[in-house]
């Protein structure tokens, strides 16, 4: 610690503080205007100049300079402010003062300054700046003729989204900020500069001219698409979310948000949504209102076969408890959430390894790791605020970054990055391969470890040759990732699961866990192990049981048996299987072989349409309750506009079905029912409602320390040798199949695709854009063809998230498809 | 050559060397640097080669191409030993003669010698020369003795020696003392105690680190470090080893401008040398010192030449400052522990660590120790390069070696330091150069760049020219250098067009305050200098174009006026045929007349009046006079 005075105050504060963070302790707000929080200190502006008694003569930017003991800081003289406000004269020469039709009017740091340093005139002139407004895409306009240069665009692009769409060019008054070789901005589009611009030069171009900053109402809640849990922040107006606003004092995103988070709500506005209850009459879907389709369900639901309920993952905690009473009241335990059944990875991989279903650190802890193993690289498409703090590990913190991958990705493009890119479904070859180093090499930690012999004779099949041979990666590299594991002292092991990953889930949780175990990072205080849900709240459903009960059917199962007739009725609620499950033949059967199908969602899904009931559900814009994330923590949803027309909450259809069911709600509101779930997971007991504040609870803990150490023989699998072979995944623009009705992903990602090597078109002959017929498992599609550097030779990807593609015909939940391609 | 593997096989090479030379062996050396190649020491060269070859005395005589000897007013320069005698301005044709008359019949050329313009008197040896005479040339002198592509040259001249002395005789420790001992202080232009700086890279934590040689020389007519590398860069590649084995790094860079060619030729040559002999690579002479050398070539950017916007570079991004701290010292290249100096400095250590701290701080100044290698230039009769004792004053480099002002003009300032440097005017003629006594007169050492101005340079014109330079330059990342170099470069135009405005110079003295006190780097902090130390020692000038709208120097084109003296004209035509606007009238026997909406004030009739009339004059601040009638110009 380091003792200084600011302004004659006293203060103490870690030697790694700047002047600026000091002074900020103590409450003095010292102006800045490149300064942002999470970024490096730049001290370009020059706003934030003081005076240090130790080293006069010149004015010393706060931002950059480092606290020393016994310094003397005083940060506002004559001297101070006339200089201040001449760098803002300085600035006013070239910014167009464009305040009255500026979006960033009234929240702009620019004017604020100039208002608060009273800069009423300017002494001087000079030409304003007169650069074309850039609004190629539909996210993103650049105005650079208000540019003030603080480059925290550059930088948060640079340091935390590790993109770099952004570059300072030509230099002295000619200096701007341009895109490569100055054109249209074509990027991620996470938005991240937008949220750092102090001015209106970089604008949400779907917010313009919406609303002024202060008539928005602001609403923190929680995205309610994957399981990063971001806080998004609401900017509500005339009962429309019109913008996510820049928060970065709650949660843990730190601010940072990916494409869905920041331009993909606008679904919850959309004209498609459902708004009254429908219910099949004569073969047509007709609306009706609650009390009828109320009465239709719980009929269904009480015809004698029996009824399965299938969830999205989407669902509050407190909805998924109301769900497992609705189960209970209908008298099933063919419950379940995910048609890939992928969290098994979890309930069963991790499970029986470590004795856990949960990851064991939390996301910041990644910041400062020093070996980070990314198993596939699309963790950043799938998680990509999580792949944020991986990109600051990396670049910040020089984290060592290894990814075991079927295919290139943003990940493998990072420095320091080591892409261990193997063939299709060989992950789990692969981390044995590594166990197998670890442990030949004696460099495994295998005290108070159970299961080591048979783990050893398993992996006798592992050797790393073999498995070079088998999956392409070379045996050196296998050999250095061990030993990179083996010497981390912060390691972490990052797996994604989700809908479009469905083979291996067991396998690859499995695998994963026992490299764990073996490189001593499932016992770190810290980090570790993390398996992370694609789902906004796929932990919780896995904490609350929204899984198969005693004898129940798994979502699998219960597809069989409505196939084959021997199911009543299937409820689903929140997902759209058609689209989203492998076997889409299987789904189609399904639906057909049920006697009575409800489906509970936003939109009028390709499964709504084949459901006798269709109730209209609230999105997550519109409902109280709480989400937990990928690291456990449990994080509060609050309801920022109303639902449309007469869409309820599921928290609200449960309970009222409870009624038509004959049983009642155990707590009638979301915020009653949270007390309940300790009832179903003793982790959640004693956690307050009221005591999750902005950074949410961490239930556990930071860290989960493992409950047994039983490393499992585990099995990998043969490569396809077929010269085609079709994968399927996550892209970064879509989130599960609800982006497809949201604005921005659409607009960035419009369709579906099918991506291949460079290699492959040119042999295929074959355009950007041309249409390939695409033929596997007895079923074909057609897809446009994107070409790109991304896939090995052989491989091809498609994204699983548009609805129409039949996608699912093909793809039956297998690691790879074998498929024939034709123009 | 194999590589050699100890300090005893070096020794072995360099007494084999010196044992194949004859001291007594006639030497034909030619200064081949960048000045020299423009006056042209090619096709000199080209003669040598084929007079030698004519007269049979290839093998017999040597020819040796060197680097630059510093007076590149007279160049090409060529030096015949043994007995150091120096002929200036050779040209091709002067070859033969030297060849026959000095080195066979050993008789002195006497129309290449050097004539004192004062005296008439001529110098037959370099040192006789007032502009050498009046050098202590420690780092520059051995230019003179090697061909810079040339390990055995180097050698012979006792290079490596201190490489030796420090990897087998001397602790790192024992190594940044003695450059602390010594008192070496940057001679990039900060002027900060280089081995202290050496110290905190040795002491901060990390295995890596780098040594950097910043050759961005982009001051304006600065081109020490060029000469030095050009000439010598075995002595630059020797004191960067020592460096690097006293801070504990195993690689280093040398960052060097495009526009450097000949410089950069010669050190890859000498760095490929040094590696075939093992004098860089694994285990150095067997000392198990590893060390190795990229060369990295800048794009042609001042702000590269600041050091941490040149190791930005290095990595490949647009070189632009980081505020400091973290020093490069203790983040540098790639956030790695890295010592950066300037070419200058590194060529010293050899020389401190062969002869001591104790000689090397016996030269010099209370703060400042050593020689300092200047470039002088501008209105100086010698123009050149000139190394003396750190406290030689400003008048014995002008008037004692640079040989005054030409052409019986006045001196009237220098400007030291480079663009953003500062003006002294003639009553500070007798500052001492050193870092401290430059400063305190309002200029600064600056890399060592020296320009000089006779009475005819306008100061506050000089002011705006440097101002434009920065402006140009600067790299636009923080706020005040970027608007107000620009914003002082607005008003100093508009003064010297004559638009000056009541408060002009108050506003200028803000804004080189505020430049000064609130830029980033040192680009923007030391831009406001040219302005501030005019201000200081001409603010009259200032005053004369704001209030008078004249020009003292005459030179503000906006703001005089070329007349002709009806008196005095002979319509001799000479003004009206150079004219290149056709704006003077005149004919046979007719007084010439200019006409001022015409003009363009280029000067061409003035160059061209005979000096014998002397009818064409300039003005400034003063009415024209009105022409002379149509009908009263006949001259009888």
């Amino acid at each position: 610690m380091v003792n200084l005075t600011i302004d004659g105050t006293q203060v103490t504060v870690p030697k790694s503080f700047t002047i600026y963070q000091a002074a900020e302790q103590i409450g003095i707000k010292i102006p800045v205007l490149c300064y942002a929080k999470k970024l490096l200190p730049f001290g370009a502006c020059r706003v934030c100049l003081v005076e240090v008694e130790q080293m006069k003569g010149r004015l010393i930017p706060s931002c950059t300079t480092p606290v020393t003991e016994g310094m003397v800081v005083t940060t506002s003289s004559d001297e101070i402010l006339k200089v201040r406000k001449t760098v803002l004269e300085f600035l006013l020469v070239n910014h167009v003062i464009e305040c009255p039709v500026c979006d960033k009017g009234g929240e702009c740091e620019l004017q604020d300054l100039t208002y608060e340093l009273e800069v009423v005139t300017n002494r001087f002139v000079g030409e304003k700046f007169d650069h074309p407004t850039d609004e190629s895409n539909p996210f993103i306009e650049r105005n650079m003729n208000r540019c003030v240069l603080c480059g925290r665009c550059v930088r948060v692009c640079d340091e935390i989204v590790s993109y770099g769409s952004y570059s300072f060019v030509e230099r002295g008054f000619e200096t701007k900020i341009a895109t490569a070789f100055d054109r249209g901005l074509d990027c991620e589009f996470c938005g991240q500069c937008v949220s750092m611009c102090p001015v209106g030069a970089l604008l949400p171009r779907p917010f313009k001219f919406k609303a002024r900053p202060w008539q928005l109402k602001h609403v923190d809640s929680v995205c309610g698409y994957c399981g990063n849990g971001c806080t998004v922040t609401f900017g509500v107006k005339d009962n429309q979310v019109q913008t996510i606003r820049f928060n970065d004092k709650n949660g843990v995103n730190d601010g940072n948000l990916c494409i869905r988070g920041r331009f993909g709500y606008s679904y919850v506005n959309s004209d498609q949504r459902l708004t009254r209850p429908l219910v099949r009459k004569n073969g047509e879907l007709v609306e009706a209102d609650w009390e009828e389709a109320l009465t239709a369900v719980a009929e269904g639901m009480n015809r004698g076969k029996g009824t399965g309920i299938i969830s999205g993952a989407r669902l509050s905690n407190e909805e998924f408890l109301l769900l497992k009473e609705v189960a209970a009241a209908a008298g099933t335990t063919n419950l379940d959430h995910s048609g890939g059944e992928c969290y098994k990875g979890l309930t069963e991989g991790v499970q029986q390894v470590l004795g856990l279903s949960a990851s064991t650190g939390t996301f910041p802890q990644v910041e400062d790791a020093d070996v980070i193993l990314s198993i596939r690289s699309d963790f950043y498409e799938t998680h990509p605020v999580f792949g944020m703090v991986v990109n600051q590990a990396v670049k910040r913190a020089g984290a060592k970054l290894l990814v075991v991958s079927d295919k290139k990705g943003k990940f493998t493009k990072l420095p320091n990055a080591e892409t261990l890119l193997g063939k299709p479904g060989t992950e789990v070859n692969i981390l044995n391969a590594i166990c197998a180093v670890l442990l030949e090499s004696g460099k495994a930690v295998t005290e108070g470890v159970a299961g080591l012999d048979e783990l050893k004779q398993s992996l006798t099949d592992y050797a790393p040759a073999r498995v070079a041979e088998q999956t392409g990666v070379s045996v050196e590299a296998i050999e250095a990732a061990a030993e990179q594991l083996a010497a981390a002292e912060k390691g972490a092991i990052l797996l994604g699961y989700g809908l479009s990953y469905t083979a291996n889930s067991r396998e690859l949780g499995i695998a994963a866990a026992n490299l764990a175990l073996l490189s001593g990072l499932a016992d770190q205080d810290e980090a570790g192990l993390y398996v992370c849900g694609e789902k906004a709240n796929s932990q919780g459903a896995i904490d609350l049981g929204i899984l198969p009960g005693e004898s129940g059917l798994g979502v699998q199962a219960m597809l069989d048996a409505a196939a084959r007739g021997s199911l009543g009725a299937l409820y689903i609620v929140g997902e759209d299987p058609l689209t989203s499950f492998p076997d889409g033949a299987k789904v189609e059967a399904a639906l057909k072989g049920a006697e009575f199908v409800v489906v509970q969602d936003l939109f009028l899904s390709p499964t709504a349409q084949a459901a006798d009931v269709v109730l209209p559900a609230a999105s997550f814009a519109e409902k109280d309750g709480t989400f937990t994330n990928a690291e456990r923590r449990i994080q509060r949803l609050r309801a920022g506009i109303k639902s449309p027309g007469e869409a309820l909450t599921d928290f609200a259809i449960f309970a009222s079905l409870l009624e038509k069911l004959g049983a009642a709600a155990s707590a009638a509101t979301p915020g009653e029912t949270f007390a309940g779930l300790g009832r179903l997971n003793d982790a959640y007991a004693g956690i307050d409602l009221n005591a999750i504040g902005p950074q949410g609870v961490v239930w556990g803990g930071e860290h989960l320390q493992p409950k047994v150490r039983n490393l499992v023989p585990v099995s990998g699998r043969e490569p396809l040798t077929t010269r085609y072979q079709l994968i399927t995944g996550s892209a970064l623009y879509h989130s599960g199949t609800t982006t497809t009705h949201a604005k921005g992903p659409l607009e960035a990602v419009p369709e579906p695709y099918v991506e291949l090597s460079r290699e492959d078109a040119a042999e295929l002959q074959l355009a950007e854009g041309d249409q390939l017929r695409i033929k596997g498992n007895g079923a074909e599609i057609r897809l446009k063809a994107k070409i790109g550097a991304r896939l090995p030779k052989g491989v091809l990807f498609a994204p699983n998230h548009f609805p129409g593609t039949g996608l699912n015909r093909l793809y039956k939940g297998e690691a790879a498809v074998v498929v024939e391609l034709n123009k | 050559m194999p590589r050699m593997k100890s300090a005893a096989e070096l020794e072995e090479f360099r007494q084999q060397i010196l044992a194949q030379r004859d001291a007594d062996q006639p030497c034909f050396t030619l200064c081949s640097g960048s000045a020299c190649h423009a006056t042209g020491c090619g096709p000199v060269a080209a003669a040598v080669e084929q007079e030698l070859e004519k007269q049979g005395l290839t093998g017999k005589v040597r020819f040796r191409r060197t680097g630059c000897h510093g007076f590149c007013e007279q160049g090409p320069v060529a030096v015949i030993y043994p007995e150091g005698i120096c002929y200036l301005k050779v040209k091709p044709e002067d070859v033969a003669e030297i060849i026959t008359e000095t080195i066979v019949n050993k008789k002195v050329v006497d129309r290449l010698l050097y004539v004192d313009p004062t005296t008439g008197e001529k110098a037959t040896l370099e040192n006789e020369i007032p502009f050498y005479k009046h050098q202590q040339r420690l780092i520059l002198g051995l230019n003179l003795e090697i061909d810079p592509q040339s390990l055995e040259d180097y050698l012979a001249a006792g290079g490596y020696q201190a490489l030796v002395k420090a990897l087998f005789e001397m602790t790192p420790e024992q190594v940044v003392g003695e450059v602390k001992e010594a008192g070496l202080r940057g001679r990039g232009g900060a002027g900060f105690p280089s081995g202290v700086k050496w110290d905190f890279a040795r002491n901060a934590p990390g295995e890596q680190k780098y040594v950097v040689v910043n050759c961005d020389e982009g001051d304006p007519g600065a081109y020490m470090d060029r000469s030095l590398m050009e000439g010598n860069p075995y002595a630059v590649l020797e004191g960067l080893m020592i460096g690097a084995y006293a801070i504990g790094a195993s690689e280093g860079y040398v960052y060097i401008r495009q526009e450097y060619p000949l410089a950069v030729e010669n050190l890859e040559v000498a760095i490929a040398r040094a590696e075939e002999h093992g004098l860089l690579g694994q285990d150095i002479l067997g000392s198990g010192f590893d060390f190795t050398v990229k060369v990295h070539r800048g794009a042609g950017a001042f702000i590269c030449g600041e050091e941490t916007s040149l190791l930005k570079s290095l990595e490949g991004m647009p070189g632009e400052p980081n505020a400091r701290p973290p020093f490069p010292a203790i983040k540098g290249l790639w956030n790695k522990p890295t010592n950066i100096n300037n070419v200058e400095t590194w060529s010293n250590i050899p020389l401190i660590i062969n002869r001591g701290a104790e000689f090397f701080n016996a030269i010099g100044t209370e703060g400042s120790k050593g020689t300092k290698i200047f470039s002088l230039v501008g209105k100086v009769n010698n123009t050149g390069l000139v190394e003396v004792p750190m406290g030689a004053t400003l008048r014995d480099i002008i008037f004692k070696i640079g040989g005054g002002i030409p052409g019986d003009k006045a001196f009237k300032a220098v400007q030291t330091g480079g663009p953003s440097g500062g003006c002294l005017p003639a009553d500070l003629l007798d500052t001492q150069v050193d870092f401290d006594e430059l400063t305190r007169a309002g200029a600064m050492m600056g890399s060592g760049g020296m320009i000089v101005m006779d009475e005819d340079t306008c100061l506050v014109d000089l002011a705006r020219y440097f101002l434009g330079f920065l402006s140009d330059e600067s790299c636009g990342k923080c706020t005040p250098c970027r608007e107000g170099i620009r914003q002082m470069l607005k008003i100093l135009t508009r003064i010297t067009n004559g638009q000056g405005k009541e408060g002009d110079i108050e506003r200028l003295q803000d804004l080189a305050e505020t430049t000064r006190g609130a830029s980033l780097c040192a680009l923007g902090k030391t831009a406001p200098n040219p302005v501030l130390s005019t201000l200081k020692h001409f603010r009259d000038e200032y005053e004369a174009h704001i209030h008078d709208q004249r020009c003292p120097s005459l030179s503000c084109k906006q703001l005089i006026a070329f007349h002709i003296d009806p008196e005095k004209c002979r319509a001799c035509g000479a003004c009206l045929r150079k004219c290149p606007a056709e704006a003077i009238d005149g004919g046979k026997k007719r007084i010439h007349v200019i006409d001022q909406d015409k003009c363009t004030r280029c000067g061409s009739c003035l160059d061209a009046c005979p000096a014998a009339f002397g009818a064409v004059g300039k003005l400034s601040g003063e009415p024209v006079p009105a022409p002379v009638p149509e009908e009263q110009r006949a001259i009888g």
